[in-house]
């Protein structure tokens, strides 16, 4: 109680509303116990949150490994509580001139770590957080410091749940207020379905307002096919291998002649091991977003380590496999649809003729679908199907479209809106419906943004996307011809249904919305340089507002729109560009120096 | 007093071609204060260089940090930074910047450091027109010219002076050598200079060559020494790892383990040096050794042959040219060195061709062997040409 009352008076200049609620918490949550070396520690639910031998000697040494990552000016942000002992270590060796702040999921906790030891003046520098994990995060994002988190695990491990709400409602946040532009390296695939997201993606970071390379190794795919067509299949595999790799190399030459802040690939783009370990090294970050089933495509295995960030469209299973991989920091981020391409449309009575049925399905001849389809068949509706790979399914072929042909975009977005009720089960190599029915497929996304109604099978995921008015789902394949029946009779329901989904994609799944999240993702990771071109710190405004210690640079910065991104190599572009005729001031031959320097660095290929 | 500054950031062989444009600039200005900018590594050799009062080292690995957080994140106080590095370096300006090298961040170190510059450059740091001694130097390596106006005087022209009259040769410097090499240079003859390796991968000897030339001169010259100098010293350990027991008292390894000032002791310790195109090579040279190279890969006898006279450089005709224009010899003039080693000159050699150095008023030039020399009417209208007035 000493100690208690001791601390809760050294917390004076923190915000009384803090101290009222350490006051009235309880407390007891922490069972507090003697170390080795006699300094209180503490166990819950038989765990030690800190070292049973010596607390203070441990959150030194942990203390000293989080320092090298900070950066003068960053808030660093703690995650864990427990009884202080590496927040105090920290506040002890943090940089000069930055903060630090601790979250503070459970007041009860903090009551506990006040009461437990004499606590020193360290604690009234620091920043406390308090509050629901949304009121946390609204706090966190009106810093004006570049965030730095720090996670002390065994601490932090208690609040796990709050802390995942955290983050998730600060990405919101930092997303939203995210106004700077990057350079994003956009490396899509050769071929396949991860294609047209690539180009969703690339449209999406354009129209965020970025500057996208867009790496299209789509124009090789005629020669990859070539390759193909050898006997065996070692033969057709070397080639093919060989020619990923000179695609990859291709790839670094691209970002050597134009560095980007960030190479984004999306699944299937041909970047080897090997490349990602070489780009790392010339400390450009790289992401992927695996678009596909890890189930299904397990080459992941061999590039989890190559990438600093994997974005995955599946949950908990898929991110413990990455990071048993080696990934180290997995992201859910679920497919979307791009309102540009996945729109309404107003058909014409031929096209409604040509493209409508009462029941459609568009997509590949998964085996599964091959069995599910004909079950649904029925005298009761008209039935369409789109899409390839159907060969061989009897039943089928009478409802079967342009002998199988491959649909592009623009007719499968016909049939979305001919269409009163959409199928669409999900892929699966087995026989049913999906026995992993977790992530959610572009179908559902792309249906939605068209208006147009569906029906799909049941995902572990999709009550977080959609709610069932918005989309209707089934459990069993039994149940479809039922729902069919139902949903061709009642219309109104059906529009409403379909133009509620169309609604909730607008505001929550664009591609838009999740490379908003993706960018913010990496930010937060990195605040002084993606989260710090994110925030608008490049740019002339702001680069204005810091030259105090060097006004000459003003001039050369208001060359440049207000607003826009400049870095040292746009400097001295400009400069060489006005430098005909006319003596070059000091600091324009400063520029010109370092960007000298600047230019030899990336001996990329 | 005048104060002028020579910059001079490429590598080592072309600090020490430097040699003659700073004596004559010296003889043209002797009322100026001459110093010299060069790269903080090579400071030591700068400061053998007669006629140089104050070496000012060049910290290019800094200005790449610096470019690096200035890349990262630009910031105002990066300049800042960068401007109290050159207050230090140099708190006035100088009154003339000499520069050397067409290197975008000598010209711009120029512009920075002094208040006129003269280089290869006719407008300013950025300007794209070549002043009439650049244009040869660059026409000389592009269009792959014969040589009449050997490098080290061409830096004379860029500087505005005619080639001193006579070889200026640098001091050997006074420092003391590790105690187990001490003995170089005594009881034995001649001692040869080896240079086992070099910068650029491609213009390095095979280790079998260097391993075959030694038991050759080992064998051939009963005296003899040989010590392995330069950097590499897994190159060096290579070369001795197959070598006969005969060879065994009679090879000195210094690489990896000397200054470049200990490095210049041991060179001029030795009768001769044998090496490729490198740094070294032109220290040598510089220190009045006769040397002898062996051109290949890129380099060429035109553009970098050693200055001074008593030199000899094989050039390799032939070989195996990759699609840089990197030439690789299949053969090399193992035996053909060791004979002009004895003042054999040998007649013919498949592959290669035996340049001899030489020197005039005009300054050094190459004369092959069995050809006559350029006619000196063709290298006086150079020097009308390019520099009309008399310097």
């Amino acid at each position: 109680m000493e100690y208690l009352n001791q601390n809760i008076e050294r917390l004076h200049h923190s915000s009384s509303a803090l101290i009222r609620a350490v006051k009235e918490s309880s407390g007891g949550v922490l069972a507090v116990v003697p170390s080795r070396e006699g300094s209180p520690s503490v166990m819950h639910q038989g765990q030690w949150v800190h070292s049973a031998y010596d607390p203070k000697k441990e959150a030194r040494s942990w203390a000293e490994q989080q320092v090298k990552k900070w950066k003068t000016g960053e808030l660093g942000v703690v995650l864990g509580v427990g009884l202080l002992y590496h927040v105090e270590a920290l506040a002890f060796v943090k940089p000069h001139d930055s903060r630090l702040a601790v979250v503070v999921p459970d007041v009860a906790v903090f009551k506990d770590a006040l009461g437990a030891r004499a606590l020193g003046a360290w604690l009234n520098t620091v920043q406390w957080i308090i509050g629901t994990p949304e009121e946390m995060a609204e706090q966190l994002a009106s810093q004006s410091a570049p965030l730095r988190f720090f996670t002390y695990g065994p601490a932090a491990r208690l609040h796990a749940e709050a802390h995942q709400r955290l983050e998730t409602d600060l990405r919101r946040l930092v997303a939203s207020k995210a106004g700077g532009q990057l350079h994003v390296a956009v490396v899509g695939p050769i071929y396949g379905g991860s294609l047209p997201i690539a180009r969703y993606v690339v449209s999406a970071l354009n129209e965020l307002g970025h500057r996208v390379s867009w790496l299209d190794h789509s124009a090789h795919h005629t020669s990859y096919e070539a390759f193909g067509s050898f006997r065996e299949d070692r033969h057709r595999l070397t080639v093919q291998s060989r020619f990923a790799d000179v695609l990859s190399l291709s790839t670094i030459a691209h970002i050597a002649e134009d560095p980007p802040d960030l190479v984004l690939a999306i699944a299937q783009a041909p970047l080897t091991l090997a490349v990602l370990q070489h780009l790392r090294k010339k400390k450009f970050p790289t992401a992927m977003w695996f678009v596909e089933n890890y189930r299904h495509l397990t080459y992941w295995q061999q590039l989890a380590g190559g990438y600093d960030y994997w974005f995955v469209i599946q949950q908990s299973e898929c991110i413990e496999a990455l990071k048993r991989a080696g990934a180290a920091h997995v992201h859910y981020l679920p497919m979307a649809a791009d309102p540009s391409v996945h729109h309404p449309l107003v058909l014409t009575s031929a096209e409604q003729q040509e493209y409508g049925a009462d029941v459609s399905f568009v997509g590949a001849g998964y085996a599964n679908r091959r069995t599910l389809l004909p079950q649904w068949l029925s005298p009761e509706w008209t039935f369409k199907l789109w899409g390839n790979e159907w060969d061989g399914v009897s039943d089928l072929s009478r409802v079967l479209q342009r002998n199988g042909a491959r649909i592009d975009t623009e007719t499968c977005m016909k049939v979305f809106n001919a269409t009163a009720v959409n199928l669409n089960p999900h892929s699966s190599s087995g026989m049913g419906l999906d026995p992993y029915p977790d992530f959610v497929n572009p179908r559902t996304f792309e249906l939605a943004a068209c208006g147009a109604f569906q029906l799909v099978d049941e995902r572990t995921l999709l009550t977080d996307l959609f709610t069932s008015e918005e989309v209707v789902r089934f459990r069993q394949a039994e149940e479809v011809p039922r729902l069919i029946r139902t949903w061709l009779k009642e219309s109104p329901d059906r529009r409403a249904s379909a133009e509620a989904s169309r609604r909730r994609v607008l505001r929550d799944h664009t591609y838009r919305h999740r490379l908003q999240e993706l960018l913010a993702v990496v930010g937060m990771r990195q605040p002084d340089r993606i989260g710090s071109i994110l925030r608008g710190d490049r740019s002339t405004t702001v680069l204005k507002e810091r030259a105090a210690t060097m006004p000459e640079l003003i001039p050369l910065l208001s060359k440049f729109p207000p607003g826009q991104r400049v870095e040292l190599k746009d400097l001295a572009e400009d400069i060489r560009t006005r430098a005909p005729g006319r003596q070059l001031a000091r600091e324009e031959l400063l520029v010109l120096m370092l960007d000298c320097y600047r230019a030899e660095k990336r001996d990329l290929v | 007093m005048p104060r002028a500054l020579v910059i001079q950031l490429a590598r080592l062989g072309d600090l020490v071609q430097s040699l003659p444009a700073i004596t004559q600039l010296r003889v043209r200005h002797p009322e100026t204060q001459l110093d010299l900018l060069c790269p903080s590594h090579l400071a030591e050799v700068g400061r053998l260089l007669p006629g140089i009062e104050k070496v000012l080292e060049w910290d290019g690995a800094a200005w790449q940090r610096r470019a690096m957080a200035a890349q990262q994140d630009l910031r105002a106080e990066h300049l800042v930074e960068v401007e109290t590095m050159l207050m230090a370096l140099a708190p006035d300006r100088y009154d003339c910047a000499y520069v050397l090298n067409q290197h975008r961040r000598a010209l711009v170190a120029g512009s920075l450091l002094a208040r006129e510059v003269k280089g290869p450059l006719l407008h300013g740091p950025l300007g794209e027109t070549l002043t009439p001694w650049a244009a040869y130097v660059r026409d000389v390596a592009q269009r792959r010219l014969g040589q009449r106006v050997h490098l080290a005087d061409a830096f004379c022209g860029l500087c505005g002076v005619s080639p001193p009259g006579h070889i200026t040769l640098l001091d050997p410097p006074a420092v003391r050598l590790p105690e187990d090499l001490e003995p170089i240079g005594k009881h034995g003859d001649p001692w040869i200079a080896l240079i086992v390796g070099a910068g650029e991968t491609e213009r390095c000897v095979p280790t079998e060559v260097w391993r075959r030339w030694i038991t050759s001169f080992l064998a051939s010259m009963p005296q003899g020494r040989v010590v392995l100098v330069g950097t590499e010293g897994e190159r060096a350990a290579e070369i001795q790892s197959l070598l006969p027991s005969s060879a065994l008292g009679r090879i000195w390894d210094t690489t990896g383990r000397t200054s470049l000032s200990q490095l210049a002791a041991i060179l001029v310790r030795c009768h001769q040096v044998v090496g490729s195109d490198t740094g070294p090579l032109h220290l040598a040279a510089a220190l009045g050794r006769p040397v002898i190279g062996w051109y290949f890969a890129r380099a060429r006898v035109h553009e970098t042959g050693p200055y001074g006279t008593n030199h000899w450089v094989w050039q390799a005709e032939q070989g195996d040219v990759d699609e840089r224009g990197v030439l690789a010899p299949c053969q090399w003039p193992v035996d053909e060195t060791i004979s002009l080693l004895s003042h054999q000159v040998p007649t013919s050699t498949e592959n290669w061709s035996l340049w001899a150095s030489h020197r005039d008023e005009l300054g050094a030039y190459y004369v092959e062997v069995g050809h006559e020399a350029i006619a000196p009417l063709q290298r006086t209208k150079i020097w009308q040409e390019l520099q009309p007035s008399p310097v």
